[in-house]
């Protein structure tokens, strides 16, 4: 009696709850919603910031996907380095994860060790510390020469470059790998016991209980860093000196994006990109939870 | 000796290896800061053969405006962040996990959506708007959303945490007369530091390491962040000066290395509970 009588008055702040909202709530509109409506608005018109947006209809849409090769060259680069990046990163990850949580000891520090780099990776200082290895005279190609190899300059060869900044997503497989290792540590320890029991070796268990317990992490994963995968930025701007260069091979699609909006001006056109990417993200968010009926599995 | 030890070696040896390989760039960058000139194209030892800071000082005032500038700026920037993301996402956090009120519901879904926007449909409005205000090339539309819980992740976070927490204790400082205010500053808040900690941390390391939102707001040199700084510095240095450009570089990394190394349980913690991506 008393107890329900407590909750109604917990319960009662309709003034308080939405003093407390405040902040968020003036945020949502001016800085959420508002602005994704403008956007809309802006992606079907002409605008240049100083002067009124002129309205164009489908124009921008019409000239990026029937007449903007620099859009294709970017979303050929963005994919690429999507389905690269992603399933490596990820592959290793889980490896990793799975060789810690044998229990060998040292868990801690090999822990830290591979976190590091997620933590640093998306700084400015590591894209400079990417151009000086993986240029013509850096260390990756001084590491290569006692082999007898003489390494071209990967940033500046069109056929490298992109593997340049795959190279470094993979590097910071950390994240993931700590989000692996927590779900990893949810299998419960007497399904492996059985499993050995009944002669099923490492490969086998890895297969048949690992690999289907964990769907719902990688699952996970998989969406968290498909997603940031198409929004990276800072290391092809870096890399490539804000070009996406040479000739387009690290033209990552926010980086055309910014070079439109903020290069020409052309920010309608720009609104229109961003406009695309988010239609791109949703379709992938949508298809990748469509099929995860079939693969993820989940505790009942 | 048996088989399963033999394993165990072997899977060690494999991790210490990656772990070297994963490492060596880093520590290859800091030795490249500090040693001759001559030896950063010819060396890949992790040992250099003559010691100097003579990098730092020539990297320290090399764009004319100093680096400390810079790194003010950043501090200014970051400190503001972490203050508005505790202030505001606490405030919503608190209303959506322990207050009724009629729309809540509504509310935090649509919290949930923003979570998934992706910042490039709202930057070119936001930045007309910014530009309209007269903010542009100011630290305002860094540090203002910041106040009204722009990164609505933290929300999410804190709500998790606040939930943990036993409903009794509202219902007894209600008996003793507290206000919801009352509730959320003196009974919540104390109770939630590992949450606020873990908020702070991560607020201030991707304040700190951001690049695009300076990129785009910040114009004239002596508001640069370190991030705006060191790219500027690979214009104007280009490839010739890579010790200064690596001593700088090792510089920006600082303040997040210490981080790394005083709260890595938390941030390890962090990432495992929560899902963060990096």
């Amino acid at each position: 009696m008393i107890q329900s009588h407590l909750r109604r008055l917990v319960g009662s702040h309709a003034v308080a709850g939405y003093g407390f909202l405040l902040p968020w709530l003036i945020g949502f509109f001016f800085l959420a919603v508002g602005p994704s409506l403008i956007s809309l608005y802006l992606a079907f018109t002409d605008f240049d910031l100083l002067t009124s947006p002129e309205w164009v209809g489908m124009a921008n849409f019409e000239r990026i996907l029937t007449a903007d090769a620099k859009f294709m060259a970017s979303m050929r680069v963005t994919f690429m380095f999507v389905i690269l990046s992603v399933p490596l990163k990820l592959a290793l990850a889980l490896i990793v994860a799975v060789a810690l949580n044998k229990g060998l000891g040292g868990l801690s520090i090999y822990r830290a060790i591979f976190y590091l780099p997620s933590l640093l990776g998306a700084s400015v200082a590591i894209a400079i510390l990417w151009r000086q290895l993986f240029s013509g005279d850096g260390l990756v190609n001084m590491a290569l020469e006692p082999f007898g190899i003489i390494g071209p300059s990967w940033i500046s060869n069109p056929n490298y470059s992109l593997w340049t900044l795959v190279a470094l997503s993979v590097w910071q497989f950390g994240a993931p790998m700590i989000i692996f290792l927590a779900g990893l540590r949810q299998i419960p320890a007497d399904l492996y016991e059985a499993a050995s029991l009944d002669g099923a070796g490492p490969w086998r268990q890895f297969r048949r209980i690992t690999v289907p317990m964990i769907t719902p992490v990688i699952f996970f994963n998989l969406i968290i860093q498909t997603i940031d995968a198409f929004k990276s930025f800072t290391p092809s701007f870096v890399i490539s000196g804000g070009t996406g260069g040479p000739i387009n091979s690290t033209l990552f699609y926010t980086l055309y994006l910014y070079q439109e909006a903020f290069g020409f001006f052309r920010m309608g056109y720009a609104s229109a990109l961003a406009w695309i990417l988010l239609i791109i993200i949703a379709v992938f968010t949508a298809l990748s939870f469509l099929s995860s009926r079939y693969w993820v599995h989940y505790d009942e | 000796m048996n088989d399963r030890s033999l394993w165990r070696i072997a899977i060690h040896a494999a991790l210490i290896a990656s772990s070297v390989l994963m490492l060596y760039p880093l520590l290859w960058m800091m030795a490249a800061s500090v040693r001759p000139e001559a030896e950063i194209f010819s060396s890949g030892s992790l040992w250099p053969s003559d010691w100097s800071f003579q990098a730092y000082s020539r990297g320290w005032t090399l764009l004319g405006v100093g680096f400390g500038t810079f790194f003010s700026n950043s501090f200014i920037i970051a400190a503001l962040s972490v203050a508005g993301n505790l202030f505001s996402c606490s405030l919503a956090a608190f209303a959506f996990a322990r207050l009724e009120f009629p729309g809540k519901r509504i509310w935090f879904a649509l919290m949930l959506v923003t979570l998934m926007l992706p910042s490039q449909v709202t930057l070119i409005p936001q930045y007309a708007m910014f530009f309209n205000l007269g903010w542009v090339n100011t630290f305002l539309p860094l540090v203002v959303p910041k106040f009204l819980a722009a990164d609505a992740f933290f929300i999410f976070l804190m709500v998790q945490f606040f939930r943990g927490l036993p409903k009794e204790l509202d219902e007894a400082a209600i008996m003793d007369g507290c206000s919801p205010w009352g509730i959320y500053w003196r009974i919540l808040l104390p109770l939630s530091t590992p949450v606020l900690a873990t908020a702070a941390i991560f607020t201030f390391i991707w304040t700190w390491d951001d690049f695009f939102a300076p990129l785009v707001y910040l114009s004239d040199i002596r508001n640069f962040t370190v991030t705006l700084g060191l790219r500027s510095f690979v214009d104007a240095a280009g490839e010739s000066d890579w010790g200064a450009m690596f001593a700088m570089s090792i510089l920006s990394l600082l303040p997040v290395m210490i981080f790394f190394l005083l709260f890595q349980k938390m941030l390890i913690e962090g990432i495992a509970t929560t899902g963060m991506k990096r």
